[in-house]
């Protein structure tokens, strides 16, 4: 894995972290959906993030295989929905209300999900910052020839 | 020994080498910063480096990664730590570029030579 490679790395993790965001995202801005396409008030929405090995197929991941070292990317392995139930309260006035009077609202937790949001945003600066330090090193060793 | 096969050229070269294997492990580490399970891999550089200094010049330097003990693991099985990551990280990048300007010194000095015949 050359200097190059790892910039892979770096931009699998940017990927992932900006998945999780946006999922996060799409939870806060559903967090009041009541009607939804399979019916039933949105359900909130988890990434799940696994540890893969760079270059999974091909001429490439042979090549890989030789490599002494076990570098790993980061990929989605998934999007789960949380299954808890959905928060009821009562609004008898509303259209999606069941016979008793309650509303089935989203089980979205807005502090949980701005919680997950800024994580997100740190994780992500790290990784820029890994980006930063491994283009100055490309950058350094292009110098030796100049 | 010839001119452009100097020990100081074998020290640097094997050192650049170390370093760009030591990056991909700091890089993987924080790329899995939120991966559940995921355990923090490093190598002895120091050990490494004299390994690889014993070694024939041919040979392409190799490296174990081996797990980081004494850190502190979060109850998903991960035990990144972010300060150690980006510590390790802005270290390696100065070493790395005190290198490269060591092996353009080196260039250069050959380079008189090959142009200062006296």
């Amino acid at each position: 894995m050359n200097l190059f490679g790892l910039l892979q790395i770096t931009g699998s993790a940017l990927l992932a972290q900006r998945e999780r965001a946006e999922i996060s995202a799409s939870n806060l801005a559903n967090a009041d959906t009541t009607r939804t396409i399979d019916g039933g008030p949105y359900k909130r929405q988890n990434v799940i993030f696994a540890a893969a090995h760079p270059l999974s197929n091909g001429f490439a991941a042979t090549l890989a295989s030789f490599s002494d070292l076990h570098t790993e990317t980061v990929q989605v392995a998934g999007v789960v929905q949380d299954e808890t139930a959905p928060v009821r309260r009562y609004d008898p006035g509303h259209p999606d209300a069941d016979a008793t009077g309650y509303v089935s609202y989203p089980n979205v937790n807005p502090v949980e999900e701005s919680v997950n949001l800024m994580e997100a945003a740190r994780s992500y600066q790290m990784n820029v910052s890994a980006l930063q330090t491994t283009k100055a090193m490309i950058q350094a060793a292009i110098s030796i020839v100049q | 020994m010839s001119l452009m096969n100097t020990s100081q050229l074998t020290l640097i070269e094997k050192f650049l080498d170390l370093a760009t294997k030591r990056q991909s492990l700091l890089v993987s580490n924080i790329a899995n910063v939120d991966t559940p399970g995921y355990r923090t891999q490093d190598m002895d550089f120091h050990g490494e480096m004299i390994r690889a200094l014993s070694e024939d010049p041919e040979t392409p330097v190799s490296a174990t990664p081996r797990d980081v003990p004494g850190l502190l693991s979060r109850p998903d099985g991960n035990n990144v730590s972010v300060d150690r990551e980006g510590l390790l990280l802005a270290e390696l990048q100065l070493k790395y570029q005190a290198a490269t300007q060591a092996m353009r010194q080196e260039f250069s000095l050959i380079r008189s030579a090959i142009s200062n015949p006296t």
